[in-house]
C-alpha cells in the first residue's frame, strides 16, 4: 500500500475522531482543551462545525483506498475543502474579533490584536496544515 | 452546379471528416468534484458544509461591524449628540425624531434618526453586504445550480422543483427580489406556493441581521421553527392547491473561478437597490409607528388583541406594537421586541410571529404586482398559518415546560 494512502487513512481517522469529540463536547456544553486543541462546546462551532469535520474525515477514509484513482482523489480533495471551509471560517472569526477595540477604543492594541491568535486553536485549524498535503500531491501529479 | 441530396450528404461527410476532430472524453478532477456535489450521498454533506461557511462568515462579518463599530458609534456618540443638541422643548417632534429622552442606546430610543438610522446602517447594511457577497460567489462559482439539483427531490414534496431554492435563497437577502424570481417557475400553482412560502416563512437579510444582534442564542430555534413551517405548509399547499408541478431540465455549468469584476458589479447592483428601498422604509416605519403610539392607536389595539396574544400565542400584549411595525419593516419589529420584557421562549415565539406575520410593505407591493388573486390567496393562507402555527409553537412550549 502506498504511503500517501496510509497518510490519508490516518488523517481521516483523526479527523473523524476530532469531529466526534467536538460533538460530544457540544452535548456536554463544557468547553474542553487538550494541548493546543480546543473544543468550544457551543452549538454552532462545536455542533454544526463538528458534523462537517466528521464528514470531512469520512471523505478522507473513503478516498484513501487508492489516491491515484481520480474518483478517490476527488473524495480526498473534497475532505480537504471541507476542512478549509471550517478552518477558514474559524480564522476569519478570530480576525473579526481581534480588530475592534471594545471599551479600549475603536481599534484593538497591537498586543490585544496578537493575543487573539495565540493557542488553543479549534480542531479544524490544527488539521489545516495536514490537509494541505493534497495540494502538494496534486502539484506533483501535474 | 446542382447536387442531389445524396451528394450533399457525401459532401457534408467529407467536410466534417476533415474539419471535426472527435477526441476521447477524459474525466477531469473538476468533473468528478462537480458530480460529488450533486449526488445526495456526498452532496448533502457538502451542502451542510457550505451552509455552515455561509452562516459563519455572515455572523462574523456582520457581528464585527455592528457590535465592534456601529454600536459604540451610535450609542456613545450619535444618540448623545442628538439628545444634547435637539431642542427638548419640541415635545412630540423630539419624540418622533430622537425618541425616548431617557434611552441610553439606539435600540431603545426608537426615534427616526436614532433607531431608524442605527437599524438601517448599523445593523442591516453589513448583514446585507456580506449576504449578497457570499451569494454572488456561490452563484458565480457554479454551486447554486448544483444545490438546486440536490434539493429537487425535497422540493417536489412541496409542489416545487429544485430551482425554487433560488427565490428562497434570494428571499433570505430581501423578499422583493425573491418574489420577482418566482417568475422562473413555470405553473401558477408553483408560483403561488413559492410566493406564499416566501411571504410567510423566509426571513429577509435585514431581519436575520437584527436577530443575530439581539437574540443570538435563540436564533437557531427561530430558524428551525421557520424551516419546519416552510416544509409543512408547502406540503399542505401542494395537496390543497390544484395544478401541476412539472419536471424541468436543468443546465449545470462546470465549476469556474468567479470574475471579480462581475462579483463587484452584482453585489453593488443588489446593494444599491436594497438601500434605496430599505433606508426610506425604515425611517418611515419608525415615524409611522411613533405617530400611532402618540395617537394611542397601538395601546388601543394592544388592549383589543391582548386575549389573543396572551392566551393563544403566549406572548405579552406589548408585542402588538412590533407586529404593526412589522408591516413596514420586520427588522424594525425585531428591534422593538428586544426591549420588551419577556421570557426567552416568549421571545422565540414573538420573533417567529413577526417573521410569519404579514409581509413587509415592499414585499406586499411586489405580491400585488404579481396578481390580485394570488395576493388575496396568499393572505388567506397567511392568516390561517399565523393563527395555527403561532398556537402550535405555544403548545410545544407548554408541553416542553418552557412557555
Amino acid at each position: 500500500m502506498r504511503l500517501i494512502n496510509v497518510y490519508f487513512a490516518i488523517l481521516g481517522i483523526v479527523t473523524v475522531a476530532c469531529g466526534l469529540v467536538d460533538l460530544l463536547v457540544t452535548i456536554s456544553t463544557e468547553p474542553f482543551a487538550w494541548g493546543i486543541v480546543e473544543f468550544p462546546g457551543e452549538l454552532f462551532r462545536g455542533g454544526w462545525g463538528g458534523l462537517v469535520i466528521i464528514f470531512a474525515g469520512l471523505f478522507y477514509i473513503s478516498g484513501a483506498r487508492n489516491v491515484t484513482d481520480i474518483h478517490h482523489l476527488a473524495n480526498i480533495l473534497m475532505g480537504s475543502v471541507m476542512i478549509w471551509m471550517v478552518a477558514g471560517c474559524d480564522i476569519f472569526a478570530r480576525v473579526t474579533e481581534s480588530i475592534p477595540g471594545g471599551e479600549e477604543g475603536w481599534f484593538n492594541t497591537m498586543e490585544g490584536f496578537l493575543g487573539y491568535y495565540a493557542p488553543p486553536y479549534t480542531s479544524a485549524i490544527v488539521l489545516l496544515p495536514f490537509s494541505l498535503v493534497v495540494i502538494r500531491y496534486l502539484c506533483a501529479k501535474k | 452546379m446542382k447536387l442531389t441530396a445524396d451528394q450533399r450528404w457525401d459532401l457534408i461527410d467529407k467536410i466534417s471528416k476533415e474539419t471535426v476532430y472527435v477526441g476521447e472524453y477524459q474525466e477531469t478532477l473538476r468533473d468528478v468534484i462537480g458530480e460529488l456535489t450533486v449526488k445526495p450521498m456526498t452532496g448533502i454533506p457538502v451542502a451542510i458544509a457550505a451552509l455552515y461557511a455561509f452562516w459563519s462568515l455572515f455572523s462574523s462579518f456582520a457581528g464585527m461591524f455592528t457590535d465592534g463599530f456601529f454600536v459604540p458609534l451610535f450609542d456613545e456618540h450619535w444618540l448623545p449628540w442628538w439628545q444634547t443638541h435637539f431642542p427638548d422643548d419640541w415635545g412630540w417632534v423630539y419624540y418622533l425624531v430622537v425618541g425616548d429622552p431617557a434611552a441610553d442606546n439606539c435600540l431603545e430610543a426608537f426615534g427616526m434618526l436614532t433607531s431608524g438610522l442605527f437599524v438601517a446602517i448599523g445593523v442591516v447594511l453589513p448583514a446585507i453586504f456580506i449576504f449578497y457577497l457570499i451569494l454572488t460567489l456561490l452563484e458565480d462559482v457554479g454551486y447554486l445550480p448544483r444545490l438546486a439539483v440536490l434539493v429537487d427531490a425535497v422540493m417536489h414534496k412541496i409542489g416545487l422543483h429544485g430551482y425554487a431554492i433560488v427565490p428562497t435563497i434570494l428571499g433570505l437577502g430581501c423578499n422583493v427580489p425573491g418574489v420577482a424570481a418566482t417568475r422562473i417557475l413555470e405553473t401558477r400553482k408553483e408560483r403561488f406556493v413559492m410566493m406564499t412560502l416566501l411571504a410567510i416563512f423566509v426571513p429577509c437579510g435585514a431581519q436575520l441581521g437584527i436577530m443575530q444582534d439581539v437574540i443570538p442564542e435563540t436564533m437557531g430555534l427561530v430558524l428551525l421553527y421557520l424551516m419546519a413551517g416552510y416544509l409543512m405548509t408547502g406540503f399542505l399547499l401542494n395537496k390543497i392547491i390544484p395544478g401541476k408541478s412539472p419536471e424541468i431540465l436543468m443546465d449545470v455549468p462546470p465549476y469556474q473561478k468567479p470574475l471579480m469584476r462581475n462579483v463587484n458589479l452584482k453585489v453593488w447592483m443588489r446593494l444599491k437597490s436594497f438601500l434605496a428601498e430599505a433606508i426610506p422604509f425604515v425611517l418611515l416605519g419608525v415615524l409611522l409607528v411613533n405617530l400611532l403610539y402618540l395617537a394611542g392607536f397601538i395601546q388601543w389595539l394592544s388592549d383589543a388583541l391582548a386575549p389573543v396574544f396572551v392566551l393563544w400565542f403566549g406572548v405579552p400584549e406589548e408585542t402588538t406594537g412590533p407586529l404593526i411595525a412589522a408591516f413596514l419593516r420586520k427588522d424594525l419589529a425585531v428591534a422593538q421586541l428586544s426591549v420588551i420584557e419577556m421570557t426567552w421562549y416568549q421571545m422565540v415565539t414573538a420573533v417567529v410571529l413577526v417573521s410569519i406575520y404579514f409581509p413587509c410593505l415592499a414585499t406586499f407591493m411586489m405580491l400585488l404586482q404579481e396578481g390580485r388573486k394570488e395576493l388575496i390567496g396568499s393572505l388567506l393562507v397567511l392568516i390561517t398559518v399565523v393563527t395555527l402555527y403561532g398556537g402550535l409553537i405555544h403548545l410545544i412550549g407548554i408541553l416542553a415546560g418552557v412557555a
